[in-house]
């Protein structure tokens, strides 16, 4: 998957956790949780979502790599290469 | 292999909520359900073509949709539930009688500080200070168990005030007698005083239907007429369960929303099963009257809490029933609700279940006769009289909660003493539900999301 394919996915999995989400100001430098109001329980769906759709574990201690747009695409592009 | 991923012990509103969250993520999940209809302490039944529900007053927890952390909001995203294609009414309003002592309130939190302005003038200014006290508590942190009265007492030095404000919140929320733990009281008044009443549109049934859909299309289990005689152990895990027909079903892990004492019963689980029964039980009573007749009784109201004495004595009776305390719900008077004829009128009282349960058959009926009776006409002091026009009456008694949800003498709110944790002395097996410590039905809800989340999906 290509970065931009990766950034589509995880804003795609977001939309569908969370009906109101708005990304027209999204600043992908800056933390998700907060921008978009998320909490811990959101978070988890994001991480159990892209298990269930990639068979992709992510450990609890690499969540915070999660934490913007940019540092997920970064963090799953060498996951996502194959796929 | 097992042959599920996660089993449910009890199909009611944690089980189903819980079930919903294992199988989004693709969890062979199966719900247990010993009834033959969802719901569990929130269900319904059918009595001559008409729907009465058993549980349901109000739900608690009202927000406007960009609320998101609000816990209906959190609700509906955990449950990947649509708040747009699903209806709301709030409630009227709804009032606290002491003798001849008012408060109203309403889903305006700025409504019950006029009211005690009004009231009490004498005591606004400390019951601001006391709403800024809840605001700083998080009652979801782990600490020890604080006294609530205590805490009231030190901000209001107010009894009359202190007692009128705990009465809706230990109702409707409250497993032990006397006092309440503050971290529950401050969810109770979040739940209650700051957020408010609602129901949804339809009844009961629509609503258990639509969580049911929702947990079959994720590829849930479910099964009625199901009911668990044992869990099966092995050493330091659960293994699976066994049903009353004797067929076994294997899992890796088991979420038992049965209540402790009765989880114990099933599990072998070695203790002293009493500590854990919930001494608080309810006896309710549904009377349906002619619309015309209810609006002039209701006054615009959706619930009223009344209490006549000198204080607030939240505890089981030592008689049948007390009827110098409880609630009296118009569920027809929400807003934007069709109107509904002949409308209900459902009267609560705190029971005693050994009293109840100590029954000899024949005696039951005419003694459950002579408590509605008493029920009605303490309710007729508060709202006015309604017994020469009411067409149909139905009431049900802790032992018939007890029957039908299998919490142990029919303690409505489990427990007194909660295992926030969800964890048994086994490794895979933990409970949900009112033992849990989350009460109501957005509470119960959290509670099977949270203790799946937390133990089941990471």
């Amino acid at each position: 998957m290509s970065r931009d394919e990766i950034k589509d996915v995880l804003l795609e999995i977001i939309a569908d956790i969370d009906e109101e989400a708005d990304f027209a100001s999204l600043d992908a430098d800056a933390p998700l949780r907060d921008q978009l109001d998320l909490d811990s329980m959101d978070f988890l769906d994001i991480v159990m979502e892209l298990r269930k759709r990639y068979k992709l574990q992510i450990p609890e201690d690499e969540y915070p790599q999660l934490a913007t747009l940019t540092s997920c695409v970064n963090y799953l592009e060498p996951k996502l290469q194959n796929v | 292999m097992a042959a599920y991923q996660l089993l449910i012990i009890g199909g009611g509103l944690s089980g189903i909520a819980a079930g919903i969250r294992a199988a989004r993520f693709g969890l062979k999940t199966l719900i247990l359900e010993q009834h033959t209809l969802p719901g569990g302490l929130n269900s319904y039944y059918l009595r001559q073509g008409r729907l009465l529900e058993t549980g349901l007053h109000a739900m608690t927890n009202f927000a406007p949709p960009g609320a998101k952390q609000a816990p209906l909001n959190r609700l509906f995203r955990q449950l990947h539930l649509s708040r747009k294609r699903f209806e709301f009414h709030e409630q009227l309003g709804s009032e606290i009688r002491f003798a001849g002592r008012s408060l109203r309130f309403g889903n305006d939190s700025a409504l019950l500080e006029a009211a005690i302005d009004r009231e009490f003038p004498e005591a606004v200014d400390r019951f601001r200070q006391l709403k800024e006290a809840i605001a700083a508590c998080d009652p979801f942190a782990a600490a020890p168990w604080r006294s609530a009265r205590q805490f009231l007492a030190e901000h209001l030095r107010h009894p009359l005030l202190e007692d009128m404000l705990l009465l809706p919140l230990m109702i409707y929320g409250n497993a032990e007698e006397h006092d309440m733990d503050l971290g529950q009281f401050v969810i109770m008044f979040r739940a209650v005083f700051e957020e408010g009443f609602f129901r949804p549109g339809g009844t009961m049934r629509e609503f258990l239907d639509l969580l049911v859909r929702q947990y079959r299309e994720f590829g849930g289990e479910l099964r009625y007429r199901s009911p668990v005689a044992a869990i099966e152990t092995d050493g330091e895990r659960v293994v699976g369960v066994r049903l009353e027909d004797g067929e076994v079903l294997s899992a890796d892990t088991v979420l038992s929303t049965a209540g402790i004492p009765e989880t114990m019963r099933l599990s072998g689980w070695q203790g002293d099963r009493t500590r854990y029964a919930g001494r608080m039980s309810f006896m309710e009573t549904i009377s349906f009257v002619p619309r015309a007749n209810a609006a002039s009784l209701a006054q615009g109201r959706t619930i009223v809490f009344y209490h006549n004495g000198p204080r607030l004595d939240y505890r089981r009776p030592e008689d049948y029933l007390d009827t110098s305390w409880g609630v009296i719900c118009f569920p027809g008077n929400f807003s934007g609700l069709p109107p509904e004829d002949p409308a209900q009128i459902r009267v609560t009282n705190t029971a005693s279940y050994p009293r109840w349960h100590g029954l000899a058959a024949e005696a039951y009926g005419p003694v459950k006769e002579r408590w509605t009776q008493a029920a009605v006409i303490a309710s007729e002091e508060i709202v006015g009289n309604y017994r020469p026009s009411i067409v149909y009456q139905d009431s049900f008694t802790p032992v018939t909660i007890e029957r039908f949800t299998r919490k142990a003498e029919g303690a409505v709110y489990g427990s007194g003493i909660k295992i926030r944790t969800g964890a048994t002395p086994w490794a895979n097996l933990f409970i949900a539900g009112t033992d849990q410590g989350y009460l109501g039905i957005v509470g119960a809800m959290l509670s099977g999301i949270t203790i799946v989340n937390q133990h089941v999906l990471r």
